[in-house]
């Protein structure tokens, strides 16, 4: 403002007085509620049975009771599209992968003892139904070596698993018809099913007492600074720290931007459009700033039919050395079963529609000539979910990206998520308090393995 | 006292008529000047006091304060540079203008001979405090911030306005050269007790004493940096200032008025440094240390000997560049990470090792390390309540040992251990920030000296 110019200048300046004092029109203060807070040291977005587990832990595992701001953001409340809600809800320690198999058996022992972890003052006690019924796995000649070392990398680990010849088969489940199977491998302690509802609702219970705060909005943008180094090779190199992250509140325009200094992308299926909000995999392929984060949605179908004369309540979690698998739900002789599909009949994930011929044509008759009695059945219902598809190794990544370096990832599981959610919350926690894994190493789930090329590769996959 | 106030207001058409580009550069520079300046009144002559007008006054006791705060304010505008980057220029005018507003009001508070001046500027503080609170804080607990510290203070000080217009009435004159050659002893009686509470609550709430002190976490973590920063180094000690002028009429009633007040802040003391003991949010741990630094001077004032005078007086100064320091390195770390609680911005000393000698010092001169002011302070202050009763050798001593246990805390936590992975790309330390720390130190430890200067005028 420079008062050279007074002529005609007067009206400008005082429009100017007026519009920088507080306001004119007085607005009463509006409820703002439902806003998430301004700043929150912590944003999980995502708020599936993953981003409750790294909350909880963080939670829990803080040193001074109270530290940490914890803002999980959560787009979709009734959790309609959601793999946790729609998962089958199976456990097992039956990987060849021995961090995976470590990871189980924590979460196992975690659902195992719900009620110690999750209690919450005046709330009832949590029943998570888990039906410890065990996972069998058939292998016919080719697959019977990799089941064997497997087994044995298992055995390893802890886990109770056990191989059975077809005859020992046919003496323990009469209602297996053996023909190829050349070997099983049967879990008989810590594997078997359970309400994943009930524990993304005890999670989220317990969380919610813990001081973590919910927002029922979408991310639509990290806003990030970044800052030029160089590697001890003397290549430059771009880090990134996101500092703000834009929530979008549902069904309305209006956004908050929260302030934050960590950013946990546990978004499930939908990972990779967060992590490219972020922008990972903005630079030319084949560098580490081109390397995207390979998670995308893929749509499984899942089957829950009826069959009065199937096998009975001692039946296991069962693979196929086809793929199609099933269990046993309830007490009325319902299965609920499925079958991945292979690479060129990828359902198309744009919906959650069910395909019908599916099941006759790939899911039934595998599983009829496995399980004689299943020649006559009636499906009851049917319902799709979406895996979080990890299209390079299928396996989870966890861990810090080495570039946006306040990211962390814990996603990409690729159908087995719900199984490890307990342990890998735990694993997120103690490398965002602690600077590193103190209980389960998950180095080799790390995001670098994708510009390096190392495979995590699972043997034998549902 | 002109050739400060006037350069002083000065400063505020600098600001509004600087190019948008030399407004901090200007702003900083004739700041710095203006604090030179002050060093004058430094050179105080004799034990009594330097008579500048008919309103303005300094001795030994004002003149510290008062070049503490015309130090500080360069220091304020240095430090409160990024935050502001990003807004409007009409805005970034108006934070300067209120800092200058403040500035001017404080100079004219330490060194007002008239009790009544004192008062209306003390009060005159709060409005331009309470605007930078509210307006550029950082989250929405400002604004509850904002009327804790607004209303406690006024509620405080309302009975002290009462006291002086009766006090002016009874002596006919409130003028503080003329109240200390008139003043007569204060009999006990009801009608005094009450005239000595209503004196002294202004202060013990701005200081503040233990029971009053929930208005300053709030004001100080909700604050932005210029904020925490006048509030910690100088507003406090207006408390401490005006409780040492006023008590000069309150004998012989204080010898058993103050009881209460000293167990209060003897106690206080050592609740507030234990709770910093368990403080996530490193800005707050940083204002409980205040109170409890505070709470020392609240009871060395109370006790009314030469020495915990003079350790009064040192402890005010040395904390204020202390504390000032300490949030400053705070804001630092906020800057960076955008989080204020300690664990999640740990190893801060291999990324940033030049910060890292600034923590560790500050960290020393905040758990009194000799042979820095600080300790000089304390230790007057603890040897003279060794002598006023043998038992609180106990509770100082055990406030020394927290002090210094939270103090240390501070340090390995945000400096010390593996480096946590999020913060690997901050930017290194700005040139600016390593000047703000040195130039808070730099004083610090040339007082120690020569720090005769902020003994007091009994020294």
């Amino acid at each position: 403002m420079r008062f050279s110019d007074q002529n005609g200048k007067m009206s400008e300046i005082k429009k100017k007085i007026q519009s920088v004092l507080p306001g004119g029109a007085w607005n009463p203060p509006y409820d703002t509620s439902y806003l998430p807070p301004e700043h929150s040291d912590v944003v999980i977005v995502g708020g599936g049975v993953i981003g409750l587990s790294v909350a909880y832990w963080l939670k829990r595992l803080e040193k001074p009771r109270g530290a940490i701001r914890v803002l999980v953001v959560e787009r979709d409340h009734t959790y309609s599209q959601a793999s946790t809600a729609l998962s089958v809800g199976g456990i097992r320690q039956q990987f060849s992968v021995p961090e995976n198999i470590q990871l189980s058996l924590f979460s196992v022992e975690f659902l195992r003892n719900i009620n110690e972890y999750l209690a919450v003052v005046d709330d009832p006690p949590l029943d998570i139904q888990f039906n410890p019924s065990g996972y069998l796995l058939l292998a016919s000649e080719k697959g019977a070596a990799v089941m064997e070392s497997n087994v044995k990398v298992q055995r390893q680990e802890g886990a109770k698993v056990c191989l059975m010849s077809p005859e020992q088969l046919r003496n323990k489940f009469p209602w297996i018809n053996t023909e190829g199977v050349a070997l099983a491998s049967y879990g008989m302690e810590y594997e078997g099913w359970f309400d994943p509802w009930c524990l993304l609702q005890g999670l989220r219970r317990k969380v919610q007492s813990m001081g973590v705060l919910f927002c029922h909005g979408e991310v639509t943008r990290f806003v990030s600074s970044s800052s030029h180094t160089e590697t001890t090779s003397g290549e430059e190199v771009t880090l990134k720290r996101i500092h703000e992250v834009h929530v979008k509140i549902d069904r309305s325009l209006e956004y908050q931007p929260v302030e934050c200094a960590l950013v946990i992308n546990a978004a499930g299926a939908w990972s990779g459009q967060i992590a490219e909000l972020a922008g990972v995999g903005k630079g030319p392929p084949g560098t580490l700033q081109g390397t995207k984060l390979p998670v995308e949605r893929r749509k499984r179908y899942v089957y829950l039919w009826h069959c009065p004369q199937g096998p009975g309540l001692e039946t296991p979690f069962v693979v196929d050395a086809s793929g199609a698998y099933f269990r046993r739900e309830g007490l009325g002789n319902n299965y609920l079963g499925g079958c991945s599909p292979t690479e060129e009949e990828e359902p198309d994930p744009g919906n959650l529609e069910v395909d019908h011929d599916f099941f006759q044509d790939k899911v039934w008759p595998p599983l009829a000539q496995r399980v004689p009695a299943f020649e006559t059945l009636k499906v009851r219902s049917a319902w799709a979910g979406y895996y979080d598809y990890n299209t390079f190794d299928q396996n989870g990544v966890v861990g810090p990206h080495p570039l946006v370096v306040n990211m962390y990832f814990a996603t990409g599981f690729s159908g087995h998520g719900l199984q490890q959610a307990p342990a890998v919350g735990r694993a997120v926690a103690e490398m965002v308090l602690d600077g590193h894994f103190q209980t389960i190493n998950l180095n080799p789930f790390h995001f670098s393995r994708f510009y390096l090329g190392e495979k995590v590769q699972e043997h034998n996959i549902i | 006292m002109l050739k400060i106030i006037l350069p002083t207001m000065m400063l505020m058409p600098l600001t509004w008529m600087s190019k948008p580009n030399m407004i901090w550069i200007n702003t900083t520079t004739y700041s710095l000047l203006i604090s030179l300046i002050s060093l004058l009144f430094l050179n105080q002559l004799n034990d009594n006091c330097t008579n500048l007008s008919l309103s303005f006054f300094t001795d030994s006791l004002s003149a510290p304060l008062l070049t503490l705060t015309t130090w500080l304010l360069p220091l304020m505008l240095m430090a409160s540079q990024f935050h502001l980057s990003k807004e409007p220029l009409t805005r970034k005018k108006l934070y300067i203008t209120m800092l200058i507003l403040l500035q001017l009001f404080l100079i004219m508070t330490f060194t007002a001979t008239e009790l009544i001046m004192f008062y209306i500027l003390f009060e005159a503080t709060l409005a331009p405090t309470l605007i930078i609170i509210t307006r550029w804080g950082n989250q929405t607990e400002r604004l509850n911030a904002g009327m804790y510290f607004l209303f406690y203070t006024l509620v405080g000080s309302l009975p002290l306005l009462v006291a002086l217009l009766f006090i002016q009435n009874n002596m006919g004159t409130l003028n503080f050269l003329m109240l200390q050659l008139w003043s007569q002893p204060m009999p006990n009686s009801w009608s005094n007790t009450l005239l000595w509470l209503a004196c002294m609550m202004a202060f013990m709430v701005k200081m503040p004493l233990y029971g009053l002190h929930l208005w300053l976490p709030k004001a100080h973590v909700e604050a932005p940096i210029a904020g925490s920063m006048v509030l910690a180094a100088v507003l406090l000690k207006l408390g401490g200032y005006g409780m040492m002028r006023i008590t000069i009429l309150l004998n012989p009633l204080t010898n058993s008025m103050a009881y209460p007040f000293m167990m209060l802040s003897l106690w206080g003391m050592i609740m507030t440094s234990s709770i910093c003991l368990r403080q996530t949010d490193l800005k707050s741990l940083i204002a409980y240390s205040s109170v409890s630094h505070m709470a020392l001077v609240i009871a060395a004032i109370l006790i009314q000997t030469p020495w915990s005078y003079m350790g009064a007086t040192a402890l005010m100064i040395a904390h204020g560049l202390t504390s000032s320091m300490l949030f400053c390195l705070a804001n630092s770390n906020y800057e960076r990470t955008h989080s204020r609680t300690m664990i999640l911005a740990r190893g801060l000393q291999v990324l940033l090792p030049l910060m890292a000698a600034w923590w560790l010092l500050a960290s020393l001169t905040n758990l009194a390390l000799p042979p820095t002011i600080n300790l000089i302070g304390e230790l007057f202050v603890v040897m003279a309540s060794f002598s006023w009763s043998n038992i609180t050798i106990i509770l100082m001593g055990t406030n020394i040992i927290i002090t210094a246990l939270y103090s240390l805390y501070m340090l390995i936590t945000t400096q010390r251990g593996k480096y946590t992975h999020h913060i690997k790309n901050i930017k290194p330390s700005f040139t600016r920030e390593n000047a703000l720390m040195a130039l808070h130190l730099m004083p610090l430890l040339l007082l120690s000296l020569n720090p005769k200067i902020i003994l007091g005028p009994i020294y």
